[in-house]
């Protein structure tokens, strides 16, 4: 691994641009996360996605506002990059009946509107999830793509391999999207699975795979967005793996004391904002002031959501107790 | 009226939701054949996309299903033994029971998931368990559990057109069992019992295959001069409290009886309700007549002796009096 400029994937200006907006989008959000948590102003804990960020900005970039996103407990990279707003994430992150699941969500977050069905937190639960949304937009003709994100620690998960088996038997309009990040929870990979790689496993189910480099976000969008074309197209469902590294640790609440730092510096040399930064320089789509304004426009984006979050009224009582059903049922949850 | 098998019972509560509603999708294991006859031909009239035999997933069935339900269709599953639920207690027990709720009502979960529940066949602790008690605890969920066949088609329609995932329990004892069904469509409401016999003496609130048998013991207790008041509650959650609570007000007693081993049983819920409100209405402790707390035993003698019997219910209930 070295600094260099990755190869250029085909994109448009236009979209490489946006692509690293909505990554320092994510990386701003983030690390004000992190930056209250250390002045003990929020409750939440995070599980940051550092420098990971093109994977799920550039695979919610790829979809269409109509397909569905099942993302991980990683950071907020996929739901900024599937298009949900600052503000929405942040009324239901502060757990506020102004979000778009009435604060009854909090990390678990979700926005139909925006094709986000939800953030299960016992994670994989959403491999069977979505081969039922790629099962129905095939039954109901609706040309919808799913795409299921996981990371290689969940890849363990039984269901990953019954979904496999479903998805390639229905020919489903699903793609599995692995972010190999080299962690899991609070060990190292080689401690939990027993293959450097995780999408090979797929040829078995007679699925066909792609590994991508997951720090080089044009390419990240460019080879998803080729995917789910063809999926949507009918060729079945693929198993994308995109390589990266998880540059902190497991959730704000530990150190990573664990981690060693010199790969840590080796794998910051990709960032993939930087990488970004490189390339629009390079190719002349921007200059460093533009950039310089994308990350202070950015930055006062999460702010002002923050902000209006804490300023929204909190969950009542009977607001708490409310949509248990959609049944009238009175009385049944207390 | 005609007479018609409660599983013939409810194979046309599908076939009529299937024609009224184009988004009502059946899946599960074998269903095109249709193992206990539930799902039968329904492929030939409805095909093969409103009809889809599943690879054998139960946590896939129940996952499939939400992610159905979220996305416009209205999926009937069918696990095919009750004790496969466990297969699948991820899903029904952390998603689609929460779902609703942590989305904030931006999607509902209109979804049925069926099973066959009970003992019979003598095949031991894998094919034969009642288990709704273990769905009590978690939230959002509708427990519907039909003792005859009327019951089971009208609460079948109505649990199709939920808008509430519904667990809809039915008794591989009572598959062939005919019963009285209406010529004409009809629907039976979730959320509320049935008062199958009135009496005076002794409220039995009997489940699936034991409201039979609590009417072989009330009227073994008629008998003897006693008079026993048989409710069928039809849906386990939200429970009938109004019909219950109003049985006990006028007799004082209280027998439950189900095929669900006794320990955390839906008579244990029960009994727990009826003392915090209508403790004062009590003649009598509240007896539960449940199987042991141990696994379905296997072979006929052993899985008569652990399901309830009439004497057994007869028993319970002169002790009360």
């Amino acid at each position: 691994m070295t600094g260099n400029r990755p190869p250029a994937a085909e994109v448009d200006k236009e979209i490489l641009l946006e692509l690293y907006r909505r990554m320092v989008l994510t990386r701003r959000a983030e690390q004000t996360h992190q930056d209250m948590l250390n002045r003990q102003e929020f409750y939440l804990m995070g599980h940051f996605g550092t420098g990971q960020e093109a994977i799920g900005v550039g695979m919610g970039m790829a979809l269409d506002l109509t397909d569905y996103l099942f993302p991980t407990h990683r950071g907020v990279a996929e739901f900024i990059g599937k298009g949900m707003s600052q503000a929405d994430i942040w009324a239901e992150y502060m757990c506020k009946p102004a979000g778009p699941a009435r604060g009854k969500g909090g990390l678990h977050l979700s926005d139909y509107k925006s094709g986000l069905p939800g953030l299960v937190g016992s994670l994989g639960s959403d491999f069977a999830i979505s081969v039922g949304t790629a099962l129905s937009s095939k039954i109901r003709r609706s040309g919808q793509v799913t795409i299921c994100s996981f990371g290689e620690g969940t890849s363990s998960q039984s269901d990953l391999g019954s979904s496999l088996n479903a998805a390639a038997l229905w020919n489903l309009p699903l793609v599995f999207a692995m972010a190999n990040n080299e962690w899991c929870e609070f060990g190292s990979s080689s401690e939990h699975v027993c293959t450097p790689t995780v999408a090979p496993r797929a040829e078995g189910y007679g699925i066909p795979w792609t590994i991508v480099d997951g720090q080089d976000v044009a390419k990240v969008y460019s080879v998803t967005r080729g995917v789910v074309n063809a999926v949507r197209a009918g060729a079945g469902p693929h198993f994308i793996e995109y390589k990266t590294y998880r540059g902190g640790p497991h959730f704000s609440g530990e150190p990573g004391a664990y981690m060693c730092e010199e790969d840590l510096c080796k794998w910051r040399e990709r960032d993939p904002i930087g990488l970004c930064e490189l390339r629009l320089l390079d190719d002349g789509i921007a200059t460093r002031a533009d950039l310089d304004r994308v990350n202070e426009e950015a930055q006062a984006e999460v702010q002002a959501a923050i902000d209006r979050a804490r300023s929204l009224p909190d969950v009542t009582y009977e607001e708490m107790l409310s949509g248990v059903y959609a049944a009238d049922y009175a009385g049944e949850v207390e | 009226m005609a007479e018609m098998p409660y599983g013939a019972a409810i194979n046309r509560a599908m076939a009529e939701e299937m024609g009224r509603d184009e988004r009502v999708v059946i899946l599960g294991e074998d269903v095109r054949a249709g193992f206990f006859g539930a799902t039968s031909g329904l492929v030939q009239v409805y095909g093969p996309d409103r009809v889809v035999n599943t690879p054998i997933w139960e946590s896939g069935i129940a996952g499939m299903a939400l992610g159905m339900a979220i996305t416009g269709l209205r999926p009937v599953a069918e696990i095919m033994f009750a004790d496969f639920f466990y297969l699948a207690m991820e899903e029904i027990g952390n998603q689609i029971a929460s779902w609703q709720y942590v989305t904030g009502g931006q999607t509902t979960v209109p979804l049925v998931i069926r099973t066959a529940a009970g003992a019979g066949f003598a095949i031991g602790y894998n094919h034969s368990q009642c288990n709704e008690a273990s769905f009590l605890n978690p939230p959002g969920l509708t427990i519907v559990a039909p003792s005859d066949a009327y019951d089971a088609c009208g609460l079948l329609k109505s649990a199709i057109r939920s808008d509430d995932p519904v667990l809809f329990y039915e008794h591989k004892g009572l598959y062939g069992v005919p019963g009285e069904v209406p010529d004409e469509e009809y629907l039976v409401p979730l959320g509320k019992a049935r008062v199958v016999r009135e009496g005076t003496d002794v409220t039995i609130l009997a489940i699936l295959a034991m409201v039979p048998r609590a009417l072989a013991a009330a009227e073994a207790l008629a008998a003897e001069g006693i008079s026993a008041e048989v409710i069928d509650p039809r849906t386990i959650l939200p429970l009938d409290e109004e019909t219950l609570l109003g049985s006990v007000a006028k007799t004082g007693r209280l027998v439950t009886v189900e095929e669900g081993r006794k320990r955390g049983g839906v008579g244990s819920e029960i009994a727990a309700t009826v003392v915090e409100k209508a403790f004062g209405s009590l003649k009598a402790p509240i007896v539960r007549v449940a199987p042991p707390n141990i696994p379905v035993p296997p072979g006929p003698v052993a899985e008569n002796m652990y399901v309830p019997s009439v004497e057994a219910i007869v028993k319970a209930a002169k002790g009360l009096l």
